[in-house]
């Protein structure tokens, strides 16, 4: 009988489930808030139900992202940060680096085989996440899956001079109404984020391959900025949101076959997807 | 025991050694002495911390009022915000140094009512007769704080000392504008002597000011040699504590009760690394705290810490003191020019390291001599938001640590005896938050970093291993 391994990874925004035996058999994203992080729950049921597995087959589940601590069937909790790590070496051997944006963070991890060595977050201001990109696409009354295509037929991106995002939207509304093309704006616009992003990561000592993974990942606009702020190429994963679930489960399987190998026993939590408690 | 005890008990930080746990009462009386000092008639001042004047004060019985020690305070018991508030109400902007908010929020109450704030904690901030501003260069609120104070209490004069050194250029010779330095920086004390006779009444009694002197650069020593004890595996002592065995280095320096303290907590070290007594039981990681005030509302983060096995040795914040035989100080007999000379060379001590090492600054240089004397995984800084002057060069220091440091190969010695080669790795970790402005601070966030953190250091570690 197959060994099967679960990551779920609850960050800001989305929760992400991948369940794993040689390969990825199961992967689902669903959307984290202050009610439906309480129902991770079922996006855990939803990732075994695409899998046809019950959740007993489920050898060892490893949770991750910030709501990693109060999962009640997660037999352990590893930070974002080191299953990003994981993840993304799983996927690309090379990386050295990885540049993760989320709905309300941005982070920046330096590898080595596939662990961390060292790292810069921001989960202080919006204006250096997704989040900042939200509240601007929101104002100019865009999708943000739209602001990616558009931000590459800019000519001259808009210059933003404001950091903060609030007044950032403000300056978006008012250099529309001077007649600046929407696209030179949200190109100006990702171009803002990057270089937020770009001065947080040149902290690390950036080195290739670097990959970008989390939502941002997805805006090939915000993409191509960061790679020019950085004067590196990037790579994208297939899914770029679930690498933090991916690695949880892979690092769980790595602690199965180091219990297996040692002969040590393994703490397992009980299999019943109960609603998460919120402290 | 009652009910409130109880809670007072739960809310207390644990602290690994005696000395440290000792700190609250003795803040708490040194701050109640100053109010009974103002119902004697003594006088009071309004200062600054390393200021080096401190044996002058002593000298002149002049009761220091430690005002960024009562907005830590405040800060600590989280109770400064309602006196942050009401500064924010006086049109001071909240960017400012928010110890210099919490102390013009608390100075601006106590004189529109004409006693302490209700509640006031540990019986609040006495009224100064005067004020001693201290200039340091690069700290505007040092000159700046006690003018904006001065216009609640207007009766109230001030004394500013500029205490300037030189910025380190690495084509400079401290010892070719030295001179001028010491000139300007004993005029300055004697103007301070001056201005406190004018005040208080009384001549200065300069055999005692030597005694002073004397004591202070006893303690000097006596501080530097215990803190080097910490070098011990496990250490004996994390910063957690030092944020409370700082408080007679820099708010008693010049007493007896300030080398006593050291003196116990010297023995009481050495007692623990006889016994093989540590912060924790099994120390895993050696962090060193490499700048920054702390959030002065959590210090329980260094608990947390703990609990993961990682303990700061070794910090550079409140550090204030170096060996006074390595400071090149001429023989003198005067002890201002004495006073001047420490602080020169408190100041300057890392200038000539710094030179040795093309791109280092002496900042930098002193987080390296650390990293290697203390054994050191990893290290954590604290950017707090509202004081710029010295968390501003923070990221900076982190950064010319990794390109002039960090990159160098190490040679190792396999246990096969074989000789290999490897980089240093020394991860790294930016706390942010305030020293007092709690609203600025997320437990969940800091310890979501500390964690991240904590897995790194292992994940660094295994990495070597795995190179061996």
């Amino acid at each position: 009988m197959s060994d099967y391994f679960a990551g779920i990874d609850i960050g800001s925004t989305m929760t992400k489930v991948v369940i794993m035996n040689d390969g990825i058999i199961s992967s689902i994203i669903g959307p984290t808030g202050p009610e439906q992080r309480r129902l991770a729950n079922r996006v855990m049921e939803n990732a075994l139900n695409q899998a046809g597995l019950p959740f007993d087959a489920i050898t060892y589940l490893v949770a991750t992202g910030y709501g990693r601590i109060n999962v009640p069937f997660a037999d352990k909790q590893v930070t974002e940060i080191s299953c990003h790590a994981k993840g993304v070496a799983h996927l690309f051997p090379e990386c050295k680096t990885i540049i993760d944006i989320g709905g309300q963070d941005s982070k920046g991890i330096t590898i080595d085989h596939g662990r961390p060595t060292d790292f810069v977050m921001n989960d202080k201001c919006a204006a250096g996440t997704g989040r900042f990109l939200e509240v601007i696409a929101e104002a100019l009354e865009i999708t943000i899956e739209a602001c990616g295509g558009m931000a590459l037929k800019s000519k001259e991106p808009a210059q933003i001079s404001n950091i903060c995002t609030v007044f950032a939207e403000q300056e978006v509304v008012a250099r529309l109404a001077e007649g600046v093309p929407l696209n030179d704006l949200v190109a100006g616009i990702l171009e803002s984020l990057a270089s937020r992003i770009s001065r947080m990561v040149k902290r690390l000592k950036v080195a290739n391959e670097v990959v970008i993974t989390g939502g941002g990942a997805k805006n090939a606009g915000l993409v191509k900025a960061l790679s020019d702020k950085l004067g590196y190429a990037t790579l994208v994963p297939p899914e770029p949101l679930i690498t933090g679930a991916v690695g949880a489960a892979l690092l769980g399987k790595d602690i199965v076959q180091k219990a297996t190998k040692n002969s040590l026993p393994l703490e397992r939590k009980k299999r019943s997807l109960e609603e998460i408690e919120i402290l | 025991m009652a009910e409130e005890e109880k809670k007072q008990e739960r809310k207390k930080r644990r602290t690994a050694t005696e000395a440290a746990s000792s700190i609250g009462a003795m803040v708490k009386a040194a701050i109640g002495g100053t109010v009974k000092a103002k119902e004697e008639g003594k006088k009071l001042a309004y200062s600054f911390i390393v200021c080096s004047y401190d044996e002058i004060i002593r000298a002149m019985d002049v009761v220091p009022v430690w005002t960024e020690n009562y907005a830590g305070v405040c800060g600590a018991k989280r109770d400064a915000e309602r006196f942050l508030e009401r500064a924010e109400s006086q049109s001071f902007s909240r960017s400012l140094c928010t110890y210099a908010l919490c102390g013009l929020g608390f100075d601006q109450w106590r004189e529109e009512l004409g006693e302490m704030p209700p509640d006031a904690p540990w019986g609040g901030q006495a009224r100064p007769d005067f004020m001693l501003s201290s200039g340091q260069i690069l700290c505007d609120p040092r000159n700046k704080w006690y003018q904006a104070a001065q216009q609640y209490m207007p009766d109230v004069p001030i004394y500013d000392v500029g205490l300037p050194y030189p910025l380190y250029e690495d084509d400079i010779e401290v010892a070719d504008v030295q001179d001028y330095y010491i000139k300007y920086i004993v005029a300055e004390l004697r103007g301070l002597v001056k201005f406190l006779e004018e005040q208080t009444g009384k001549k200065m009694d300069y055999d005692r000011l030597s005694e002073l002197v004397d004591l202070g650069e006893r303690t000097w020593n006596l501080i530097w040699e215990t803190y080097e004890l910490r070098r011990a595996v496990p250490t004996p002592m994390g910063t957690g504590d030092a944020m409370n065995t700082m408080v007679p280095m820099v708010f008693m320096m010049g007493t007896q009760e300030a080398y006593d303290f050291y003196l116990d907590l010297n023995k009481e070290l050495k007692d623990k690394i006889a016994r093989k007594e540590g912060v924790v039981e099994d120390e895993k990681y050696r962090l060193l705290w490499g700048g920054g005030l702390p959030s002065w509302f959590a210090l329980t983060d260094f608990n947390y810490f703990n609990s993961k096995g990682a303990v700061f040795p070794v910090e550079t914040t409140y550090r204030m003191i170096e060996p006074i035989y390595r400071l090149n100080m001429p023989d003198t007999n005067d002890p201002i020019e004495r006073l001047a000379w420490r602080w020169l060379g408190y100041w300057t001590y890392w200038y000539d390291k710094a030179k040795k090492r093309p791109g280092s600054e002496p900042d930098v240089e002193r987080l390296i001599q650390y990293i290697e004397d203390y054994q050191i995984d990893g290290v954590v800084m604290h950017e707090a938001f509202s004081c710029r002057t010295w968390h501003l060069g923070l990221i900076w220091q982190l950064n010319q640590l990794r390109k002039i440091y960090k990159p160098i190969p190490v040679l190792i010695l396999g246990q096969d005896g074989k000789k290999g080669e490897e980089k240093r790795e020394l991860p790294s970790l930016i706390l942010e938050s305030d020293i007092i402005d709690i609203s600025t601070y997320s437990e969940v966030d800091t310890r979501n970093r500390i964690d991240a953190f904590i897995e790194t250091l292992e994940q660094v570690r295994k990495n070597k291993a795995d190179r061996r």
